[in-house]
């Protein structure tokens, strides 16, 4: 009986917090809500009116406005890296690059789900700063790896030049863009560009490796533009007439088709998209339309504490987060500081990996309870197993991250857990499946890596404005620090007044210091996560990436229910 | 827009192309062969190549020098006109290929719309009503006898590949089939390769009615309402009107909204036009679709307001057509009549020779606030060789309505002076003072009944 049953789970908001607490949870969310929300408009304005009005005055649309063209009207669009490049500045005058200059997103097009990838063109003419390179080049490993097809929207001056030296030479330098046009090519991964502005140098390849190219009638290719050409040759000549629509559509068949403005540039990309296969979610589905949870996913917002300390239940978050809030708990007696199951996304079978906050027995000494949130050998043991299971079946993971680290001391150590977590890094390094990461709370130190953390590679990995992401807090390294001259109960041993305040202040100084690193902008600046999401906001996310794992066919293993090992695992463990 | 455009075509037509591509500043490049040196149009482009001897097969139906000539003059486009290559879906197949954007339907919708049965099949599923008769092409006269037995005499056989009525016999009565079928199908098979025949009904005194679409790369089809070319002499039309006497708005929305959705459905694109017949009850019947600008494209212009030929440009630029069918309004009336180098005494027969006066009516408004326009390439002195069609000029003239437009023709035809050559305007002149074609009252049949 290899039925796929999923059970109800999760109770309404009021039988699971108290009404104060809600309220109390809910406002200070609010509040990270609203800043996230002021911070994304910031980046989204790129460099203002101004330069919104520029773009409208040569005829074009603004980035943005393609966006909202492109996509299938009413549907969402979802970015990922908007905050990279947040808050810092480059050359002399220090100039911002809002989003890096380029917008990568998640579009659907004719129901099917495309990356975007798309210059700014409000911000420097859409040059490529430092860290463009890179942003762009994630958006193509996202394509790379799930075989979605690529519309890229050039309007591209260039390289920033007084950067430069961060941004060419590298190995993730703007060069390594157009070795992934190339693999991607190379993968059957269709790519369709519309050149609608300058596109100068280096940026040429991006739109010509790609299957399809369409020009406006403003836009150019050029190895070099009318300045240099003037410059090397003495040649008087404008950029569109060195490499506009008639010289690369008509001459040099470097372009397919010119189109007279973005308008119509984004009607074309339509209906080239509409040529392709189409989505194959549907086909994954078996007899499970998508369904929206029982508990709303605004409660997120009341149920998940801002306080790192403060522990909640986790199985009412994924109640909120998937179809009809039915969940297969595999495993659920061993190592139940960690929680592996199986739900729907948008009907689309997720296996779920998540940390159970809760205070749970310890396996050998019962009458003893060991605090959740941390990795022993049981959980690990479990995770690594239901994560083979899942790449065996063809199952996406969904790694729900509130993690302190792994549990440390000598009964760690005697268990061996550097083996067994050295066991589910080799695991998580060599499935196949897609996996993504959502970084709910806590991530610290090496369970961040164990539950498959950036370097582990997730198709996106994203973060909530409540995300701490550090090898260890603040508290704890500020503790470390100072430990020779703290007594068991970390409270400092001198007695001098003077020496205290020093320690004191020294204690609090690394404190702050790690407080402000693990600032999830911060790591969105780096590119050290994908995205920052809201909670509420988690669910449209996931379904629409769980989509994007199973659009296309014929590039991974993907089993039908019946065959699972699932039920291998299941039928071992529980009496059926 | 397009920098620079290959025109392939001669006479009046390149002209027309010209005077579009100028409205949109785009760089023309005349092509012409050795028997058109000296026409005027040349001077009205900005660059011109020879493509070859005066032989049409060797000049203006050569593939592949055409395409040299736009290679070499770094053309983006070419306009194939209306003749020649403007229906040659191999031409537009090679045009594609060399990145050369050829101004017309794409070879797929040309092939599809372009083959007589297909065409008709295309029609009939979008709910347009054909003329009785096969419903692809026929096996044998064996099957054409059994039709048209069950859809009655006369009927008419007809080349799938056809076109200027060759392949084509009209079969009064069941023992005549054999013979007119075998003689049918072994002149398409001379003429186009092609002795595939099918079969209609024949209508006696029927009117030529069609439809002018324009079709965009982003799936909008609209019509510009219909034009009569009733007024024809073995196949050939000598005049045009728009609208057509006898299609009111009602039907004409009907008609115009199914064509467009048809069109729309295969994928068509460009200009293009729509041939019905109607008989003496007053049905249309589709017959054939024409992927091309047509000769008498003028008077649709003249009521809509609109340039075709820049139209066509655009489109073939990927230009979306920037208005709806709503936006389409036919004011006015307008006739064309083509004035051709022929002898009316001798049956039409080609007059070429030495044009020696050719003084045509002033072109702007004319009395009663109607409107003349003469599109032409002749000028005095004009040696109108012998290779090409005879035709010199078309007289349009656009009034408040049909019988202001027709006086206004009149008078025009009057002022039209041409020596050294004979013309058909001794016929238009007849034409328009006939009464029954100034009652609107007229069908194919007219003007042989008229001459004769």
């Amino acid at each position: 009986m290899a039925k796929v049953l999923l059970h109800p789970l999760g109770r309404p908001i009021a039988e699971v917090v108290e009404e104060k607490t809600y309220r109390s949870n809910l406002e200070q969310m609010e509040a990270l809500n609203q800043l996230l929300a002021a911070r994304r408009e910031e980046v989204r304005r790129g460099w203002g009116e101004e330069y919104v009005e520029r773009v409208h005055a040569k005829g074009k649309l603004t980035t943005w406005e393609r966006i909202e063209l492109l996509k299938d009207p009413g549907s969402a669009v979802f970015p990922i890296n908007t905050f990279v490049n947040y808050g810092i500045t480059f050359g002399q005058p220090p100039r911002t690059s809002p989003a890096a200059g380029v917008i990568t997103a998640f579009v659907r097009v004719h129901g099917r789900l495309t990356v975007v990838i798309a210059n700014d063109n409000t911000v420097a003419s859409g040059s490529w700063w430092p860290m463009t390179p890179e942003k762009i080049e994630r958006a193509q490993e996202v394509a790379l790896r799930l075989k979605l097809p690529v519309l890229y929207l050039v309007d591209c001056s260039g390289l920033f030049l007084p950067e430069q030296a961060k941004t060419f030479p590298g190995k993730l330098g703007a060069g390594y863009i157009f070795k992934m046009n190339s693999l991607l090519s190379a993968s059957g991964v269709p790519q369709i560009a519309g050149v609608l502005g300058d596109c100068i140098a280096g940026g040429g390849y991006m739109p010509i490796i790609s299957d399809k190219l369409f020009m406006t009638e403003v836009a150019y290719m050029v190895i070099a533009g009318a300045a240099l050409v003037k410059g090397a040759k003495s040649q008087h000549i404008t950029s569109l007439d060195i490499g506009g629509a008639d010289i690369h559509v008509h001459l040099s068949n470097c372009a397919d088709e010119r189109v007279p403005d973005d308008r119509a540039m984004i009607a074309r990309i339509r209906q080239e998209v509409a040529k392709l296969p189409g989505s194959a979610a549907d086909y994954y589905r078996h007899a499970f339309a998508p369904a929206p949870p029982r508990f709303a996913p605004q409660e997120i917002n009341g149920l998940l504490p801002v306080d790192h300390r403060v522990v909640y239940d986790v199985r009412e978050i994924i109640a909120r987060l998937v179809d009809s809030s039915l969940f297969w708990e595999i495993l659920p007696h061993t190592g139940e500081e960690m929680l592996t199951g199986i739900a729907r996304l948008h009907g689309l079978p997720v296996g779920i990996i998540a940390n159970n906050q809760r205070l749970t027995q310890h396996p050998e000494r019962r009458d003893r309870t060991r605090p959740g949130g941390i990795l022993y050998r049981e959980g690990i043991a479990k995770m690594s197993q239901f994560s083979r299971s899942c790449d065996a079946d063809g199952i996406p993971i969904l790694w729900l991250q509130d993690i302190s680290g792994f549990d440390i001391g000598l009964e760690a150590e005697k268990h061996g857990l550097l083996g067994y977590g050295s066991n589910l890094l080799y695991t998580n390094s060599t499935n196949t499946v897609p996996m993504l990461t959502v970084l709910l709370r806590k991530a610290s130190g090496a369970g961040y890596y164990a539950m498959t953390g950036r370097p582990y590679e997730p198709i996106v990995q994203l973060s909530t404005p409540v995300t701490r992401l550090a090898v260890m807090e603040g508290r704890t390294l500020a503790i470390g620090t100072f430990h020779s001259k703290l007594d068991d109960n970390f409270q400092i041993l001198a007695t001098d007044p003077k020496e205290r305040a020093e320690i004191e202040a020294g204690m609090k100084e690394v404190e702050a210091r790690i407080d402000a690193d693990m600032d999830p902008y911060k790591s969105a600046r780096q590119m050290d996560t994908d995205e920052i999401v809201a909670v509420h906001e988690l669910r449209d996310y996931l379904t629409t990436l769980v989509e994007m794992c199973y659009q296309s066919i014929g590039y991974r293993r993907i089993k039908n229910p019946r065959i699972w090992s699932m039920h291998d695992l299941h039928v071992l463990t529980e009496k059926v | 827009m397009f920098q620079r455009v290959l025109i392939a075509n001669r006479g009046e037509i390149a002209l027309r192309i010209i005077r579009a591509c100028q409205r949109l500043k785009i760089q023309t490049v005349a092509a012409y062969s050795e028997a058109d040196a000296d026409s005027s149009h040349l001077e009205q482009a900005d660059r011109r190549v020879c493509i070859g001897p005066a032989k049409s097969a060797d000049s203006y139906l050569n593939m592949a020098a055409i395409l040299q000539a736009a290679e070499q003059t770094d053309c983006s486009a070419i306009h194939p006109g209306y003749g020649f290559l403007a229906e040659n879906a191999l031409f537009a197949e090679l045009c594609t290929q060399a990145k050369m954007t050829f101004i017309g339907p794409p070879a797929g919708a040309m092939r599809r719309l372009g083959d007589k049965a297909t065409a008709r099949q295309t029609m009939r599923q979008a709910g347009l009503p054909i003329i009785p008769g096969s419903a692809g092409t026929l096996s044998g006269w064996e099957e054409a006898r059994a039709l048209a037995e069950a859809i009655g005499f006369p009927v008419l056989l007809k080349a799938t590949a056809g076109g200027g009525g060759k392949g084509m016999r009209r079969v009064d009565a069941a023992e005549d089939i054999e013979a007119k079928y075998r003689e049918a199908a072994l002149e398409a098979e001379k003429a186009f390769g092609n002795g595939a025949l099918y079969l209609e009904k024949y209508i006696v005194d029927g009117r030529h009615i069609e439809f002018q679409v324009l079709a965009d790369a982003y799936g909008n089809v609209v019509h510009l309402g219909e034009r009569e070319c009733s007024a024809q002499r073995r196949h050939q039309k000598l005049v045009e009107e728009s609208p057509s006497p006898v299609v009111d708005a009602r039907m004409r929305n009907e008609l115009g909204a199914k064509i467009c959705s048809a069109l729309a459905q295969v994928g068509y694109r460009n200009a293009g036009t729509v041939e019905f017949f109607r008989d003496a009850g007053g049905q249309l019947y589709f017959m054939e679709m024409n992927t091309r600008l047509q000769v008498e494209h003028p008077v649709t212009e003249m009521v809509t307001g609109r340039d075709l030929v820049v139209e066509q440009i655009r489109i073939a630029a990927n230009e979306p057509l920037g208005f709806t069918q709503a936006d389409v309004a036919l004011q006015g009336h307008a006739i064309e009549c083509r004035i051709n180098a022929e002898d009316p005494a001798q049956d039409f027969r080609p007059h070429p020779g030495l044009v020696a006066k050719f003084v045509p009516p002033e072109s702007g408004n004319g009395g009663d606030g109607a409107r003349v326009r003469v599109d032409t390439h002749v000028q005095p002195g004009y040696r109108i060789p012998p290779y090409y069609d005879s035709m010199l000029a078309k007289l349009v003239v656009w009034g408040k309505t049909r019988e202001a437009a027709r006086e206004g023709m009149l008078r025009a035809l009057g002022s039209f002076t041409v020596t050294g050559v004979k013309t058909t305007i001794p016929v238009h002149l007849q034409i328009m003072q006939d009464p029954r074609f100034a009652a609107g009252d007229y069908d194919t049949g007219f003007i042989g009944r008229l001459l004769h």
